[in-house]
Order: C-alpha cells, then sequence, then structure tokens
C-alpha cells in the first residue's frame, strides 16, 4: 500500500534528530563554520551521548537479503537513515559529517570486511572512550570520478602490502582512527586490480599532509594523505586474500567502492533535502514576520516559496524511494543516482534563491549564506551530476542494448 | 549601420583594461579578500589609469564616457576580479547622480575633495528596493526625519558621503546627500559584521539612523526632479553592474574552458565529454547573450531612448540569472576542485551570488521591467507598492 506516512519509529527517529539538529547542531553552526572546525568539548560531549555518525546500519549484512523480513517485520534501516539525515542536514551537514563514527569508511567495511574486520574496525566506536572516526579515501590528484585511473600502488610484501602514493579530498581523513584507502596491485588490468585497505592511523609511511580551504562545508576536515612506503599487514585487506581470489572474474576493489554508493547516496541526497528545507523554512518565517502581506514583493515571494517547497517534496521523496527500494533489497543504483542528482541541484537553488528573497540583508551573518555555500558541495562528491546523469542514462538504456 | 566593432579608442581602453585585471587585479584578489580590503597600490594605480573616472563628468575631473565606451571597459575590468572591482571606492554609484546633475551646489565639497586626488568615498543607499533597507523618511516642515536600519550597503564601511535615495512619508520622491556621516550623531555605521558569502573587499557596512535630522540643505532633489533623476541615474548604475557581471561570466568561462580541456578522465580530455563541452557551451551562450544585452541597454541610454529605463532592469534580470548559471557551472565542471581554494572559481561563485542579492532581486527586476512595457515610461503601479513599502514603518 502506498503511504507517506512514518511508522511510529520513523516519526521517533525523526523527532530525536530534530531536536539534536535544533538544539545541539544549530547553536555552534556558525561559529564552527568561520573556525573550520567543530569544537573538540562539543564532540566529546556528542560522543559520550553516544550520538554518532554512521552510514553503515542501513547497507548491512542483511541488505543481502533484506527481502526476507525481520522478526520483527519489515527492514527499514534505509529508511530510517535517510530520514534522519535529511534532520542532520537541516542543522549543519559540516558538523553532521563530522559526528565520531565510522563515517563513509562504515559501509565498504560492513559490505565486504570479514567477521573478524569489522569487529576490530567497527567496534572502536563508543560512547565511553575518546571519540573516534573512520574515513574513505577513493580520490587522488588524478583519479576523481574516474576512479579506475587510481595510482595509489600496493605491492604484495612478506606479510601485507606496501602502499604508495597520494588520495585528497578525504573528509575526515586527519582525525580518523582508520581510512579505508583504495589502491591497486596492477595498474595494467585496472579495475580488477583494485583493493581496499584498512589502513590505521600511527601506521609508519602514512601522514595527513594538509587540509583544504573550501567554499563551504568549512568545520568539515578535508585532508590529503600521503603514502610513502607504508606497510599494511595482509589482515587489513578488506576482506582478505581469499576474498578476491575465490573468484576469478572479481569482486575487486572498485567493487567495494561502487556498491557503498548506492547505500551512501540517498543519504547525502538527504542532507541536501535538509539544506534546502533550512533554507526554505528560515526564509519563510522571515517574510512572515517582516513582509507586509500584499504587495509585489509578497506575490513574488510567494511564488518562489511555492516552487521551493514542490521541489524540497520531490527531492524528499525520490530519496524515500530510493531507500524503501534498498529496504526491499530491490537493485536502487538508479533511483539513488536520481535522488542525489536532483537534490544537489535543488539545494543550490533552494538556498540562492532564499538569498535573493532576503536581498542584502542575507549577506550578514545567517545560517541561509552558509548553507548556500554549504550546497554546493552536494552536487560534487559521491560523484558529480554529470556521474549521476551517466549512470541513470546507462539504466534507461540498458534494456535497449545501448551502453552509453 | 549594424556594427559590433568597438571604436580605436575603445579598443585601446579595453586593452589596457584587461592588462590591468589580469596582472594586477586577478594576483590580488585572494588577499583582498583574506584583508577584507583592496591593496591601496591597486586603488592607485586604478585611479591613475581613469577606471575609477569614467563615470564622472569632465567639469569633475572625470572621463565622462558615453556608457557603451563604460561597460566595455567595465567588463574587462571585471574579469580580473568582481571583489576588488566593487572595492575601488571612489564615487561610485554616485558618480551617476553626479553625472546627471554636475553643477548641484550640493557637491560643491565632495568635487573639491575628488578633485584634490583625495580617495573620499561615497556609499550609495537606495531605500526603494522592494524595502529591504528598514530605513524611513519622515517629512515634516521641509525637514526630513530619518530612523531605522539599512542592510549591508557596498562601500559603507569605508565611506564617508552617503547618498540616499527614498520616499518620504507623504509618498514624495526625495534625494538626500550627506557630505559627511560623522557630522550626525545620530547616523552610525555598523561595521565589523559576519560577512563571508562574497564581495569581501567591498567595505559592506549598515547604518543605523535615530532620529537623523536633515534639512534642506543636504536635498539633492525632490519631486519630480528627484524621480527623473533616480530613474536615470539607477538605469546606468544597473547597466554598469550588469557588464561588472559579464566580466565575472568571461573569466569562468575562460578558467573552465582551459581547465577542462587539459584535466583527464576515463583516458581522456573531460572537454571530450559531452556532459562537460556542452555545459561548457552553454556558459558561453549565456555570456555572449548577456554581454550583448549590456551593450544595447547602453546604447539605448546614451541615446536616450524611450525605453531604456525598463529594458536595463531586464537587461540586469538577465545578468543575475546567467551569472549564477555560468559560476555555478564554472565550480561543477572544476569537480572538487572547484569547491577549494586552490582554484578562483569557488570565489567567483560566491562573489556572484553576493553581488545579486545586493543588486536588486531577479524577480523585482523582471516585474519593474514589464511595469515599463505594459504602462509605459512611468513604470505604473510599481510606484504605488514601493510607496507602501517603503513609507511604512520599519519593523
Ligand atoms: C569537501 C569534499 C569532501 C570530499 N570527501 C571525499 C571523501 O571522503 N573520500 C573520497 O574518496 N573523496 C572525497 N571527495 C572527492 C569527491 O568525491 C571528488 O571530488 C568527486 O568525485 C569529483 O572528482 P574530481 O574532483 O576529480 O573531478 P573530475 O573527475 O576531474 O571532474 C571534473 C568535471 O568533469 C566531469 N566529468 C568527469 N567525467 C565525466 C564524464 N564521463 N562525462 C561527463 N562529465 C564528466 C565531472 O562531472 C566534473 O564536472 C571530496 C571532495 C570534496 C570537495
Amino acid at each position: 500500500m502506498i503511504s507517506y506516512e512514518l511508522s511510529p519509529h520513523q516519526s521517533q527517529v525523526k523527532a530525536i534528530v530534530h531536536w539534536f539538529a535544533e538544539n545541539e547542531i544549530r547553536p555552534i553552526a556558525m561559529i564552527s563554520d568561520k573556525q573550520k572546525r567543530v569544537p573538540d568539548e562539543w564532540l566529546n560531549k556528542v560522543n559520550s551521548m553516544g550520538i554518532t555518525l554512521s552510514t553503515s546500519s542501513f547497507g548491512d549484512d542483511e541488505g543481502r537479503n533484506a527481502a526476507k523480513k525481520e522478526a520483527k517485520g519489515e527492514r527499514q534501516g534505509n529508511r530510517l537513515g535517510v530520514i534522519a539525515s535529511e534532520e542532520m542536514g537541516w542543522g549543519d551537514p559540516a558538523i553532521a559529517l563530522t559526528l565520531p563514527g565510522p563515517g563513509l569508511g562504515g559501509p565498504p567495511v560492513q559490505h565486504s570486511g570479514t567477521p573478524e574486520q569489522k569487529k576490530r574496525f567497527l567496534s572502536i566506536f563508543s560512547r565511553d572512550e575518546e571519540p573516534r572516526w573512520g574515513a574513505y579515501a577513493l580520490t587522488e590528484p588524478d583519479a576523481g570520478s574516474d576512479v579506475s585511473g587510481l595510482q595509489t600502488t600496493a605491492v604484495k610484501t612478506d606479510g601485507g602490502y606496501i602502499l604508495n602514493g597520494q588520495k585528497i579530498f578525504i573528509t575526515n581523513g586527519g582525525r580518523a582512527s582508520w581510512v579505508v584507502v583504495f589502491a591497486t596491485v596492477d595498474r595494467s588490468i585496472g579495475r580488477a586490480g583494485h583493493r581496499a585497505f584498512v589502513v590505521e592511523k600511527g601506521t609508519p609511511g602514512f601522514s595527513c599532509s594538509r587540509l583544504a580551504d573550501k567554499m563551504g562545508l568549512r568545520a568539515s576536515e578535508t585532508a590529503e594523505l600521503v603514502f610513502e612506503d607504508c606497510f599494511v599487514p595482509v589482515e587489513n585487506l578488506l576482506g582478505g586474500e581469499e576474498y578476491y581470489e575465490n573468484l576469478s572474474s572479481g569482486p575487486s576493489g572498485f567493487r567495494v567502492a561502487m556498491k557503498t554508493f548506492d547505500s551512501t547516496r540517498p543519504i547525502i541526497a538527504a542532507m541536501a533535502t535538509g539544506i534546502a528545507r533550512g533554507a526554505y523554512e528560515y526564509t519563510l518565517d522571515i517574510i512572515n514576520k517582516e513582509f507586509p502581506k500584499h504587495g509585489r514583493s509578497y506575490q513574488t515571494a510567494c511564488a518562489i516559496l511555492a516552487k521551493l517547497n514542490q521541489n524540497i517534496t520531490a527531492s524528499r521523496l525520490l530519496t524515500w524511494e530510493a531507500a524503501w527500494k534498498a529496504d526491499m533489497g530491490l537493485p536502487n543504483a538508479k533511483e539513488a543516482a536520481m535522488c542525489k542528482a536532483y537534490s544537489g541541484k535543488i539545494a543550490l537553488e533552494a538556498t540562492s534563491k532564499c538569498l535573493e528573497l532576503l536581498g542584502p540583508a542575507g549577506m550578514e551573518d545567517t545560517i541561509v549564506e552558509k548553507m548556500y555555500r554549504d550546497a554546493k558541495i552536494f552536487d560534487i562528491f559521491e560523484g558529480t551530476n554529470q556521474i549521476q546523469q551517466l549512470i541513470i542514462a546507462r539504466h534507461l538504456y540498458e534494456p535497449h542494448g545501448v551502453r552509453v | 549601420m549594424v556594427s559590433f566593432k568597438p571604436t580605436d579608442e575603445e579598443a585601446a581602453f579595453v586593452k589596457m583594461a584587461k592588462d590591468f585585471a589580469l596582472h594586477e587585479i586577478r594576483p590580488a584578489a585572494r588577499e583582498s579578500e583574506e584583508n577584507k580590503k583592496v591593496d591601496h597600490a591597486i586603488i592607485k594605480k586604478a585611479n591613475e589609469l581613469g577606471f575609477t573616472l569614467l563615470e564622472l563628468p569632465e567639469s569633475w575631473g572625470g572621463l565622462e564616457l558615453p556608457l557603451i565606451s563604460q561597460v566595455q571597459i567595465t567588463e574587462a575590468l571585471a574579469m580580473g576580479d568582481l571583489g576588488v572591482v566593487q572595492g575601488l571606492g571612489g564615487a561610485g554609484d554616485a558618480a551617476s547622480f553626479i553625472r546627471m546633475d554636475p553643477d548641484n551646489s550640493l557637491l560643491a565639497d565632495y568635487k573639491i575633495s575628488l578633485a584634490s586626488g583625495t580617495e573620499t568615498a561615497a556609499a550609495f543607499l537606495n531605500c526603494e528596493e522592494d524595502g529591504k533597507h528598514k530605513v524611513t523618511i519622515e517629512a515634516s516642515g521641509g525637514e526630513y526625519l530619518l530612523n531605522g536600519r539599512s542592510a549591508p550597503v557596498k562601500m559603507a564601511e569605508k565611506a564617508e558621503c552617503l547618498l540616499i535615495s527614498g520616499v518620504d512619508s507623504a509618498g514624495e520622491d526625495v534625494l538626500l546627500w550627506i557630505g559627511h556621516i560623522q557630522q550626525h550623531s545620530g547616523l552610525r555605521k555598523k561595521t565589523g559584521g559576519d560577512y563571508r558569502l562574497g564581495l569581501l573587499s567591498s567595505h559592506f557596512a549598515s547604518y543605523e539612523f535615530e532620529n537623523v535630522k536633515l534639512n534642506q540643505a543636504s536635498v539633492f532633489a525632490m519631486g519630480e526632479a528627484a524621480r527623473s533623476l533616480k530613474d536615470n541615474a539607477i538605469s546606468r548604475i544597473i547597466v554598469l553592474e550588469a557588464a561588472k557581471e559579464v566580466g565575472l561570466m568571461n573569466a569562468a568561462l575562460s578558467y573552465t574552458a582551459e581547465y577542462t580541456s587539459q584535466r583527464k578522465a576515463f583516458g581522456q580530455e573531460i572537454a571530450k565529454f559531452q556532459g562537460v563541452s556542452f555545459n561548457v557551451a552553454q556558459m558561453a551562450i549565456a555570456a555572449s547573450a548577456a554581454r550583448n544585452l549590456v551593450w544595447h541597454a547602453a546604447m539605448k541610454i546614451d541615446q536616450q531612448e524611450a525605453d531604456a529605463i525598463g529594458f536595463s532592469m531586464g537587461t540586469l534580470n538577465n545578468a543575475h540569472e546567467a551569472v549564477r548559471f555560468v559560476t555555478d557551472s564554472a565550480v561543477q565542471l572544476l569537480g572538487g576542485h572547484g569547491y577549494v581554494q586552490e582554484h578562483p572559481v569557488e570565489k567567483w561563485m560566491r562573489d556572484a551570488q553576493a553581488q545579486v542579492n545586493v543588486f536588486m532581486s531577479e524577480s523585482e527586476l523582471l516585474a519593474r521591467s514589464g511595469d515599463y512595457l505594459l504602462s509605459g515610461t512611468k513604470g505604473g503601479i510599481q510606484d504605488d507598492i514601493l510607496r507602501t513599502v517603503t513609507a511604512s514603518k520599519p519593523s
């Protein structure tokens, strides 16, 4: 049955996360952007409250046979994930991405790690200890959209691999306790040569060389990582060596990298929707309070806000649909790409239009100004808008036997 | 005869502007943004080369160029960096009012100070912009009482003089000139505001008016005379602002074309993907269309064509939309590299949005332009609405 009603559990999650976003995140949003970091005391506090950013609960093992109903009923991890993420994005996306936890590094470990690896890497996140982070390092100076071109090498040696190369734009890369690093064991065989390693902080030869200054998302750490003759033990090869040997046709590290996107893209899309909604709600409130309820500027505001309301709702529904499919165990790559492509665009559109409505006053110390700067990244990371379009088009043309 | 060939003089001036833009303005852009001001050496050189004098009348030591020449030069300058160009100071937007009424005795002091080479900056507060500045002008017995707070105004932090355009409580148009801000105890600037969006070297600040009394000695113009002055001067300002946006678009376009011709992915230059090249083509179309409209609007104003004012508003609407599209595309086509500060495109996208925020909203411009089409040169119903909005008390 078609329904847009949240279940009691979903409503509860939404309400709790919204409360947190409004009362804990928003008050530090502007200052964190200014200082280009989330205050440590705050991170310690939320960690001890047990709040983490986990993007992997929705792509967990059960996902593989999720069509099976869980004992308690229908699987809903993906839907819960996007519902929560929208509220987080509404609060502040940079702070949301800085919440302690495995972050974007979680899904590959969940999807491809051995039981031992899952335990070893995912159990370190605890409210009783200092805050910790995981990270996901795929991008390189010369390999972004085209992951197959990655240059970081992994050379087999006694008991492990030696990594050499550089990664850029890695969220939480500097503070992470471990980073899932993609490298190639043989450049000549392309994607089949890719492997994913979990590199732990403090490993000799692994360092964070600098942090990037950005248009927005300033409170989130964007790190450049360097690997110089960095030895990684074989136990840290994600999935273990058998994982790659058993199946001659693949899976490769490339698959590991790509697979996680189907569950992370709706999460990212939901955050973008949250940004758009945050800007919209702020502006709606100001217009209600400060504009006369007649005249042309009022009419203009009405038209713009109505359009944004439609766009935001469409964005949310596309995202929910992608998450719902994942919960049902249905393929959702096309839907995940669609919601990501749509939400990235409308988040920028919404923040820009809200700034227009606010006029010059909107430039000075308003959350909308920050949201505009934050919004743009949602059209770039986790696959650019163009790449999402490519994925969508591929799915559309596949039945016609054409690969675009 | 239809022609798109600039005069030799224009071409020479444009070349000089472009050199200055690319070799002096562009390299100083990041530093200006960080310091929140334009380096004095650049301001000095811009003055020497005449770039801050294009609009001022000759009797003021200005170049008094036709608008069609100015838009070409301004466009070339803004190719360097819009934030720097907006922070050069001088008479700024007030120059267009001075141009319309150069012999106004009210401005005698300012004329002397500009002619003596001091870089006294003037700011322009347009209270008529969709009621976005919450400042009221109350008329009583030949005097004006100003109250309320403005939104951020370009150059306000630096400017000693302030030109105010508004409609008073009786619905009369009025233009007020304050030669020395510090002489009015009720008039304060709120400086050091928290600005992060863009145009950070343009000295934004807001004004607070607390029972600021201005007598006849501060009236630049009133009534019908003020209306016509405003219409004419503001349409000039609008076209010059649109020209700056064209310059910014050209900067973003050429940077992106070059980057995408070199960046490789999937084994080839990304320019070879139509998803990239078509987008760059669209940027070029938007920039060229905007430039043509700006030049055309400038010519209409120079030739005092009847539809010049309404047309110019439509032109700025188009430029606003285009500059947002073009700068956003530039960031997009550089991918993650577009979002970080190693490349200038992220700044250009922020500057573009700040520019759109400051210089009248897109929708408002379009609607006003339409008013002129439907109701003739008077601007029709718009005036009534503006009056109700600006005459209402600040909230
Ligand atoms: C703040 C931030 C955080 C990030 N966090 C992470 C992280 O945690 N981990 C990580 O691994 N990466 C991260 N990234 C990197 C991000 O995912 C990449 O920047 C992104 O995938 C794009 O890659 P690129 O920058 O190399 O752009 P490029 O691949 O060089 O793309 C440039 C342009 O070409 C277009 N293009 C490329 N190929 C095609 C094609 N075939 N058809 C049409 N158009 C095409 C792109 O869409 C884009 O517009 C982050 C980036 C930023 C800025």
